[in-house]
């Protein structure tokens, strides 16, 4: 303790300055260049390595099929892993989100055609059309469009001739890009349909919008429409040309005919998305998705819907599942598994197991008759009844095994607990009978062909020409009967309902229409037209100040 | 000297009370000169007697005119000296001679502080800064640096593992943070480690620092002082110092050995009771139970043996010093499979230059350090294993232990199967270096005052961790693991240049001097992290040593790189050590970040005012120096992980492909991003005072300050189309800390240079209100304006957590349930408040959850008492905390009879399901939630000294966490920072003996 010393205290030095001096000017130029040398670097940036980025992900001539890969995923899996993991949306169940399950359930559950038994919170207000804003389903719909529509944006933006031409791509991976831009666009307008549908005045968000900037601006539905049909008058011809099914260049993928089918179905509605009708475009659309010669109805009508429906010359455009290589719990495999229940047997429709959910209301079972193939697949057994009584019970009400992972010759699936079945956006049974729709509103064309070409459907399902439409009766309602008939479940009911002012209102009630979910009375009341579109989320109210409710809600 | 000192402050107490007589006056005259060799005369010291006083000339003359006569005492201080009083009489017309030799004294405003590049006198200290001396620091078996100065700075908040070296957090003025880290930025010899920087196989990534070789521990706990660290001093700096050497070589040796044992660990029914309870509630399970009594626990734990040595040369010449430092430790864990091993070195070595115009300075330090782990799985089947089970079996012919029947996942596992069967260690070697060269260019008179520094460090570590599970033990078998092999090898390199010029006008500039420090700091950093993971393994004939055939393999690299490139400026403006004023501003570019927002500025300024210096305080006796201080200042928080701004592609698997022209194609994704993401940025104002009363008996300071923390990391909803995913992380929250500290050391007792008694303490105490202001305004408010906090899992359920982030609460608040009680004061099963109280309900998320409590303490105290008495030394200290709740994870998880029944074997219960009965586990009661205060006696240290051949030697005995009072039922209320307590490493008590020896 005694002989602690103060600190640092300097000796005295004897001065010899001109060697300091000289000494001073070494250390200040050494100083002053590692000084330079440092403050030459101001620029922080770090590229990452081990992470893909824009930077390198790109450098892979393989990454541009590798994003698209993940652009027509995004209707097929809801996440990154199989099975819906890793979802592409947060803050709902990866299953439940599936893109084609949404928008399949928002398009059936509500209508006449089927009913859902499941309790899990909001969805059995979908069956009676009693949602609000705050619906979970309706609410991921709305967020399923925009991750596509985000996915499209930035593949574009990536792909602009300024960015591959900075990575120096070859001339010809910028041929196959080029197409890729044109499927991916048709994507985008794909999703802007169901979004300008379902939801009517939403933002439109192209590849020119920066990620992360301002909340975008809503545009009106005229607008969306406008844009989605330009785009794709745009590209149709940068499509490529489906070949005959099963065709491996296009399978699964957007061609010329699909844009076709689109802008029918666009024109067709036009008069509800614009308030000025277009059924001239939609039915010129329509033929030359016919008069292309590239698709065939399917002789046999439910092989449309089978594990190997990928070698149906009907599909002008599907969604590709996969049993081992494209899992998902929605799409197909959703409508399969629950569709099947209480003494159903799995195995008879390729699938593991039954998830006792999905059920057809009495309205849909009544458009057939006998002798229709379109409503053989309807299982009718005698533990169930045909009326609807309680939403969740299974035997209430008939379930529809028309999708099926059995092939067309019998066999099962790849993997019973995912389907290989496609989901069959397009096919052309419906461009024949929006041909027909046009042609009876005035759309032009011969009313001979049309009436044909609903007969030709009808003869497939009652494999003769017996049943053919009688006379006077092509009208409107007609073909909406035929519609229910033909494209039973396949997503399109509330859209035609829609269109035929039938969908709210009290002008056509069916079971649950109107009715309170929870509640046991199946009586339908007639509903309020607000609920024609549905909400935007309450939540994205609050993100977007932008954003202006749809009326009534 | 001593003894006067003490007399005069004897007398100085009963000053007041002496009797003033006659009105006639005199004259006081002397000289005050310094107590030592040189008895230099001592300038502008204060000397007053009554209401007169008078400042030394420079020849230290002082005269006292008109002062009453009488007999009084007469009084000199300034600062760096001890004051000194000594009485007088004085007749009328007479002149009294009164002379003073000074004493210095290393008193806190005259020691020197270092501060971010640079050292201050703690006297002109604008901020809020905090320096701790190896004088102070704790004593016993220490392994981390951090443990060094636990319970001495008031703000500060130091959280340990309980683990042998175990991880060590701090928290300087609360937690400012939720998504990025909350610890301080540790700078050794003015290397910045980073926030999160250090890799480390081991305990703690400061561990390569042997605590024998710091020499002082300064945290910065305002804005004022942290900002020069810019982006990296949201959460406070502490700036580490390590021992250089000083006059003749000396040659130093310290060992000890130290003994520690288990405080406590879960309270578990024993034998007859397990046996009772499943008799009345399991029955079926009743033809199970052995006829064991197996105490779990008593075969996991032991006395944890370990040794510290630790040897240094040191020594200056006429112009260099030097240290050398060597140091062994190793310390064994109070469970088994735990230890820690680390060999340092250190070397500081200082050279002079050219008449001392260059200053060459080398410090390094580098560690080895060998940790082993408890295999994981070993403390909770300990608390879960029936004690009527029998430990072997003979039957079992892979391992030979004994595990309930069948192969079932719920059933608990056989602790010490696992402990024999596993293995889990890490090797890290790590080195911090640098090189300052330091130039005066004094000797040109146009540069006079300017000095230029350049310095480069580095910070390179390379770390092995590597676990091993054989494929034979029930855990692995059970889930199909079937034995397991990890590890991960981490590199990491950091390089530093800093460059800085500092200019002190040789005149003043105005009234007073400036102070002036400007630079550039680059520093960039690589790293890479291999991992292996294997399970299914197919033989355990390596051990840990290969990678044996297995059925699942996967290897992954990651490869970090980051840069920070700085400029700074510093401002320092001092009128007569009266009026002080500081600014600096540091700008920061980062390569966390995009374009746009790689630059950061984050500014400071405060102002001090020495008001004892002012006329009208002088009068006031019972203050030797008193300043008072406020500051302002921006500071930034970057640590979290890299890239964060920048779109990533996620590749899918092999489940998730798409059909592109014939063939599966793997699908990727870009990820959503905020590319204009950003430093989370802290405002802090700070209002404080340093003092020193009484003569200087009574030094410290006391701070208010308030925190307030914007832009927080919140992954949160986006306006639909505006992003890649609905979701996207983005600067949204904001948080509040605000309190006081106070800290104040006491000279109680001055031994006389005899060697009587002295006695020196010091108290701290902070108070600290941290609050969470909003974290997502894209939620509507009320009730669902909350996150539930991933980072609060706890055992029992799948995916339960237990707190919250709820605006308007702390962050981590507890969320639970209102446990309604019977009148017998027994918790009423699954009966809870319904929101808003009165009525009950079961309990529900989102319903009657409500948020209360959370796992900081409100209230930190510290004191630390050191006495001498003669040869003999005598030190404790003792710290309480108040307001910190504990969520006693192992009685809510294990606290109800369900266990029994549950899975396919019975799991031990908590016993306090003997006072409960619950049925059912109740994980969201709020019984759980325990107020965790408590009074612990941190250390108490013995010493003697010997005069050892005219060196000295000191033999000392050490108990480290003597005893803890709580009113906590689990293992130990500091359960770590996030207030879980499940299964955790339960505290030891440690005795140590040791000498420490200098020749």
């Amino acid at each position: 303790m005694s002989n602690s010393e103060t600190p640092l205290e300097k000796g005295t030095h004897r001065e010899r300055s001109g060697h300091m001096r000289n000494n001073g000017w070494k250390v200040l130029g050494i100083a002053t260049a590692l000084a330079l040398v440092g403050g030459a670097c101001t620029d922080p940036t770090v590229a990452p390595q081990s992470t893909l980025t824009t930077a390198n992900f790109f450098q892979d001539p393989n990454s541009y099929k590798e994003f698209l890969a993940k652009i027509y995923l995004g209707l097929a899996v809801g996440g990154q892993n199989g099975g819906d993991g890793s979802t592409d949306i947060q803050g709902i169940d990866g299953g439940f989100s599936q893109y084609l399950r949404l928008y399949w359930e928002l398009e059936e559950l509500p209508t006449d055609e089927a009913v859902i038994a499941w309790g899990d919170q909001t969805l059995p207000e979908i069956n009676t059309q009693g949602w609000n804003a705050s619906n979970t389903f309706v609410n991921a719909m709305y967020y399923r469009i925009y991750f596509q529509v985000g996915m499209v944006n930035e593949f574009l933006r990536q792909t602009s001739d300024a960015a591959l031409a900075s990575r120096g791509v070859s001339a010809s991976l910028k041929t196959t890009i080029q197409t890729y831009r044109a499927e991916a666009r048709f994507m985008r307008a794909l999703s802007y349909w169901h979004g300008l549908d379902l939801f009517g005045s939403i933002p439109l968000v192209t590849e020119n919008d920066a990620i992360g900037a301002a909340a975008p601006k809503q545009a009106t539905r005229t607008e969306l429409y406008n844009y989605v049909v330009s785009e794709l008058n745009a590209i149709r011809t940068q499509l490529p040309v489906a070949g005959p099914a099963p065709d491996a260049a296009t399978y699964g993928r957007a061609t010329q005919g699909a844009a076709d089918m689109l802008l029918a179905e666009l024109y067709l509605n036009a008069g509800v998305y614009t308030g000025t009708a277009d059924y001239a475009n939609a039915l010129t659309s329509a033929s030359n998705v016919i008069n292309s010669g590239l698709y065939q109805l399917n002789p046999v009508y439910k092989n449309n819907f089978t594990a190997d429906n990928n070698i149906s010359p009907e599909l002008i455009f599907a969604v590709a599942e996969d049993g081992q290589h494209t899992q998902t719990y929605g799409s197909t495999n959703f409508i399969i598994h629950a569709a099947c229940g209480n003494s159903m047997s799995a195995g008879n429709y390729g699938v593991d197991g039954c998830w006792y959910g999905l059920r057809m209301k009495p309205s849909a079972v009544d458009l057939y008759s006998a002798g229709d193939v379109r409503g053989a697949t309807i299982y009718k057994d005698t533990a169930w009844v045909e009326g609807v009584a309680s939403l969740s019970t299974f035997g209430d009400g008939y379930p529809n095994p028309k999708y099926t992972n059995k092939t067309s010759t019998g066999g099962t699936g790849s993997n019973p607990p995912f389907a290989d079945t496609d989901f069959p956006m397009f096919r052309l049974a419906e461009a024949y009978l929006i041909y027909a729709e046009a042609n009876i509103r005035g759309g032009g064309g011969s009313a001979a062909t049309a009436l044909g070409y609903v007969d030709s459907l009808r003869s497939r399902a009652y494999g003769d020409t017996l049943h053919g439409v009688p006379s006077g009766a092509f009208t409107v309602d007609t073909i909406l009967a035929e519609r229910g008939r033909e494209l039973m479940w396949e997503a399109h009911r509330r859209t035609d309902l829609v269109r035929y002012g039938l969908f709210t209102g009290g002008t056509y009630i069916w079971a649950w229409k109107g009715a309170n979910a929870y509640g046991s009375d199946s009586t339908g009341v007639a509903t309020n037209s607000h609920l024609d579109v549905y909400p935007l989320p309450a939540n994205e109210l609050i993100a977007n100040p932008n954003l202006k409710q749809n009326t009534g809600y | 000297m001593r003894l006067g000192r003490f007399i005069a402050a004897a007398l100085l107490l009963i000053g007041g009370g002496a009797t003033l007589s006659a009105q006639a006056v005199g004259t006081i005259r002397g000289h005050v000169v310094t107590n030592d060799a040189t008895h230099a005369p001592l300038a502008g010291v204060t000397v007053s007697a009554g209401t007169h006083r008078a400042i030394t000339l420079a020849d230290g003359s002082y005269q006292l005119t008109g002062v009453a006569a009488g007999s009084d005492s007469v009084r000199a201080r300034i600062i760096g000296y001890a004051p000194q009083a000594k009485p007088y009489t004085l007749q009328g017309n007479d002149t009294a001679q009164v002379d003073f030799a000074l004493e210095a004294q290393a008193i806190t405003l005259a020691e020197v502080v270092s501060i971010g590049y640079g050292t201050q006198k703690a006297g002109d200290l604008t901020s809020s800064t905090k320096q701790i001396t190896d004088s102070s620091f704790n004593p016993g078996a220490v392994v981390s640096p951090q443990s060094l100065i636990e319970d001495k700075v008031s703000g500060v908040q130091v959280v340990d593992n309980n683990q042998p070296g175990g991880g060590l957090s701090i928290r300087v003025r609360g937690t400012a943070s939720v998504n990025a880290s909350s610890e301080p930025l540790y700078v050794v010899d003015g290397v910045p480690i980073g926030n999160g920087g250090g890799i480390s196989a081991g305990s703690d990534p400061l561990n390569f620092l042997n605590p024998d070789d710091v020499e002082s521990i300064t945290i910065l706990k305002d804005a004022a002082s942290a900002a020069i660290y810019g982006t990296n001093a949201s959460n406070g700096v502490v700036l580490i110092t390590t021992k250089s050497g000083q006059g003749r070589a000396r040659v130093e040796y310290g060992g000890s050995f130290s003994s520690a044992s288990v405080t406590r660990l879960p309270s578990m029914l024993d034998a007859a009771q397990f046996r009772a309870a499943v008799t009345q509630y399991a029955p079926g399970a009743v033809s199970q139970l052995g006829s064991a009594n197996t105490n779990w626990f008593s075969l996991i734990d032991r006395t944890g043996m370990g040794q510290a040595h630790n040897a240094a040369l040191s020594g200056s010449g006429a112009s260099n010093n030097y240290r050398l430092s060597v140091g062994y430790l190793d310390q064994d864990g109070v469970i088994q499979g735990s230890s820690t091993q680390q060999i340092h070195v250190g070397v500081n070595y200082n050279q002079r230059l050219y008449n001392d115009r260059l200053d060459l300075k080398t410090s390094v330090q580098g560690a080895r350090s060998y940790d082993t782990y408890t295999p994981g799985g070993v403390l909770s089947n300990a608390a879960q294993m029936g004690p009527t089970q029998p430990v072997f079996d003979a039957t079992n012919v892979a391992t030979g232990y004994y595990n309930w029947p069948g192969n079932s996942l719920t059933s608990a596992d056989n602790p010490l199967e696992i402990l024999n069967n596993a293995t889990d260690h890490g090797t890290t070697y790590r080195s911090v270096g640098n090189l300052q060269a330091k130039y005066d260019f004094s000797n040109w008179e146009a540069l006079r005052g300017l000095t230029a520094t350049v310095s480069l460090g580095y910070d390179v570590t390379y770390a092995d961790r590597v676990s091993f599970y054989a494929n034979d033990i029930h855990q692995q078998t059970k889930n199909g693991s079937d034995g397991s092999f990890y590890e991960a090898q981490s590199q990491q390199g950091n390089t530093l240049l800093e460059t800085y010029l500092d200019y002190q006008p040789p005149s003043l500039l105005g009234p007073g001097a400036l102070d002036f420090t400007g630079g550039y700091s680059f520093s960039q950093s690589s790293a890479r992290y291999p991992t292996v993971s294997a399970t299914q393994i197919s033989t355990n004939a390596f051990g840990d040593a290969a990678i044996p055939q297995a059925g699942t393999l996967i290897t992954s690299v990651d490869v970090e790189d980051s840069k920070l490139i700085s400029f700074f400026g510093r401002v320092g403006y001092n009128i007569n050590d009266k009026y002080l004023a500081s600014a600096s501003v540091r700008r920061d570019g980062s390569s966390r970040f995009g374009p746009g927002n790689q630059w950061g500025t984050f500014p400071a300024a405060s102002v001090g005012w020495r008001i004892s210096q002012e006329p009208f305080m002088q009068s006031v006796g019972f203050i030797s120096d008193l300043k008072l201080r406020g500051s302002w200042g921006k500071t930034g928080n970057q640590a979290f992980p890299n890239y964060l701004f920048v779109s990533t592609y996620g590749a899918c698997n092999a489940t998730a492909e798409y059909p592109i022209g014939g063939q599966f194609v793997c699908a990727f994704r870009p990820s959503a991003v905020d590319p204009n993401l950003k430093w989370e940025s802290t405002a802090t104002w700070d209002v404080g005072a340093d003092y020193s009363i009484f003569g200087q008996r009574f030094t410290g300071s006391i701070d208010w300050y308030s925190k307030h923390t914007d832009d927080l990391l919140f992954t949160v909803p986006v306006a639909a189309g505006s992003n890649l995913s609905n979701y996207v992380l983005t600067n949204i929250g904001s948080v509040k800390n605000t309190g006081f500290d106070f800290d104040v050391t006491a000279h109680l007792l001055d031994a006389p240079p005899n060697g009587g008694l002295s006695w020196n303490t010091s108290f701290n105490v902070s108070h600290n209100t941290n609050t969470l202001l909003s974290i997502n305004p894209n939620i509507p408010g009320g009730a669902s304006n909350y996150i539930l906090d991933p980072t609060s899992g706890i055992a029992g359920g799948v995916g339960s957590t237990v707190e919250v982030l709820q605006p308007g609460q702390p962050v981590h608040s507890f969320f639970v349930c209102q446990q309604v009680y019977q009148s017998n004061g027994k918790p009423e099963e699954g009966v809870y408040l319904k929101p808003g109280g009165g009525d009950t309900a079961t309990c529900a998320r989102g319903y009657n959850t409500v948020a209360e409590h959370d796992p900081a303490p409100h209230w930190i105290f510290g004191f630390t008492s050191n006495m001498t008495f003669h040869r003999f030394d005598f030190s404790f200290t003792l710290r309480a905390w108040l307001g910190n709740y504990v969520y006693n994870n192992v009685a809510s998880n294990v606290g109800d009879y369900r266990e029994l029944t549950d899975g396919s074997s019975p799991y031990n219960l908590n016993s306090s399901v003997l006072k409960t009965g619950f049925q059912t586990q109740q994980l969201l009661s709020d019984y759980y939630v325990e107020n965790g205060s408590f009074l612990r006696m941190d250390n108490i240290s013995v010493g003697y000294t010997f005069p050892w051949q005219g060196e000295r030697l000191r033999l000392y005995a050490v108990v480290q966490n003597a005893f803890t009072i709580t009113g906590y039922s689990g293992v130990d209320p500091t359960a770590g920072l996030n207030g879980i307590d499940n299964n955790i490493y339960p505290r030891s008590r440690t005795f140590t003996g040791g000498l420490d020896v200098q020749f």
